[in-house]
């Protein structure tokens, strides 16, 4: 094979080994996305039971009224859950759907903890989340969460600061040491997320050579097949 | 871009009325400075008395009862302690949360559940509003009245329960009283409601 012919087998290799990784990249985002739709409706009807479970009601002496818990619930959770869901099915893979679930999720952490009376449990949500949404392998989507949580802490913590730390009077870098968790969490997903990559893309070159190792066999026995047997010598 | 928008307005003022509805104490006086004479409940007559103030129903008050739960794991030798379920004489059919309460409190450790039949003992400690604590020495004078949560329904560290400890070991506290995040007691028939400031009460 000339030089010329080489190269240009090699790039076509190449583009082809973008093109698999690209496909297979667009179905695992859109994969991811259309799981966060069912983990997000799921999440909005459990807040709900929890809801209806714990606070059902308000009291005014003997008068009692819809807890304010179960409006949170089933207005705040819908509104939390509707739009994420919607982008899933209507653009999956798509960056921004994954953008808007990462911070939709987190922000469903707070409102459990909230519905749950700020039971220490409950936390254990923030990291459950990060690990799901490392499922999308793209370091970006956690830095959104990690920023909804980190947002989260510095405005509560100014403003309500007992219904974040759980302890009065917190100092002002009190924050950080809950940051300081979610950045040690999330600095091994994004390694994991980088070198899942990696492998993804090193499989979809390896799939892009075998195809045409496989494309290149299959031409030379078209070939044979067409030429006519070479006619061998009569004994003599 | 626009949906985005408002799905981000609409998420963040829903957050702020549920943190705003949270952090908003109910109106409650103060505890008389002496135990009440003509109040029925016991006063220890060796240790300091603890009452919690409940109504059945209220879903804060929880978080209260989980507060003290944890105050009575350290503190039981120095506390006699007695969660008041205050309800009416004739308990409405629609009481129906009133049982799991109950158990709750029982399952505390040290801690006697009384029946405040229409609120009548409620009265005579000027508790209006579920959760309110108050402690006495032995002797009768009042140490702290108020709240042991952080905020509604939320359990947590909180001034009251960081006041009734200091009281508890004999350290003088800042304050004696902290905020109460609960719901309003139970009326009376006449429509009495003990010593509540109905300015910003809330359920």
């Amino acid at each position: 094979m000339t030089n010329m012919a080489t190269e240009t087998a090699v790039q076509r290799i190449v583009q082809r080994a973008e093109a698999r990784y690209q496909a297979n990249h667009h179905a695992l985002l859109a994969e991811t996305d259309r799981l966060f739709a069912w983990l997000l409706a799921g999440q909005w009807v459990f807040g709900i039971a929890v809801a209806l479970f714990l606070s059902p009601h308000a009291w005014e002496g003997r008068a009692r009224t819809v807890h304010v818990h179960v409006w949170a619930a089933v207005l705040l959770g819908g509104a939390l859950s509707g739009l994420p869901i919607a982008l899933a099915i209507l653009r999956p893979g798509w960056v921004v759907t994954r953008h808007v679930i990462a911070a939709s999720q987190m922000l469903w952490s707070a409102l459990l903890i909230h519905l749950s009376g700020g039971r220490i449990e409950t936390h254990f949500h923030v990291f459950g989340s990060l690990g799901i949404l490392a499922g999308y392998r793209d370091w970006r989507v956690l830095g959104t969460a990690t920023s909804m949580v980190v947002a989260d802490h510095l405005i509560r913590g100014l403003l309500w600061p007992e219904s974040v730390y759980g302890i009065v009077n917190p100092e002002w870098w009190r924050f950080l040491e809950h940051a300081f968790w979610v950045v040690f969490a999330v600095s091994f997903l994004v390694v994991l997320s980088v070198r899942s990559l990696r492998e993804m893309r090193a499989l979809a070159e390896r799939g892009a050579e075998l195809e045409a190792l496989s494309e290149s066999e299959w031409r030379t026995s078209s070939v044979l097949d067409r030429e006519p047997e070479p006619v061998r010598a009569a004994a003599v | 871009m626009f949906a985005g928008l408002a799905w981000a307005v609409a998420v963040a003022v829903g957050f702020t009325q549920l943190y705003r509805y949270k952090a908003e104490p109910a109106g409650q006086k103060a505890a008389p400075a002496r135990w009440p004479k003509d109040s029925g409940l016991r006063r220890s007559p060796d240790r300091a008395t603890l009452l919690l103030f409940a109504h059945p129903g209220c879903p804060c008050t929880r978080a209260s009862l989980s507060e003290l739960a944890r105050l009575m794991t350290r503190e039981a030798v120095r506390v006699a302690a007695q969660v008041v379920v205050v309800e009416p004489r004739i308990t409405p059919a629609s009481w129906t949360d009133s049982a799991a309460l109950r158990e709750r409190a029982a399952s505390i450790p040290g801690v006697a559940v009384v029946r405040d039949e229409d609120g009548l003992e409620a009265a005579r400690f000027n508790a209006g509003v579920s959760g309110f604590v108050v402690l006495y020495d032995a002797r009768g004078s009042r140490l702290f009245s108020g709240g042991i949560t952080p905020s509604r329904g939320h359990e947590g560290d909180s001034f009251g329960r960081r006041r009734i400890r200091a009281a508890l070991e004999g350290r003088a506290p800042d304050l004696d009283t902290s905020p109460v995040y609960g719901c309003a007691l139970a009326l009376r028939d006449d429509g009495h409601h003990a010593a509540m400031d109905h300015e910003g009460a809330s359920p």
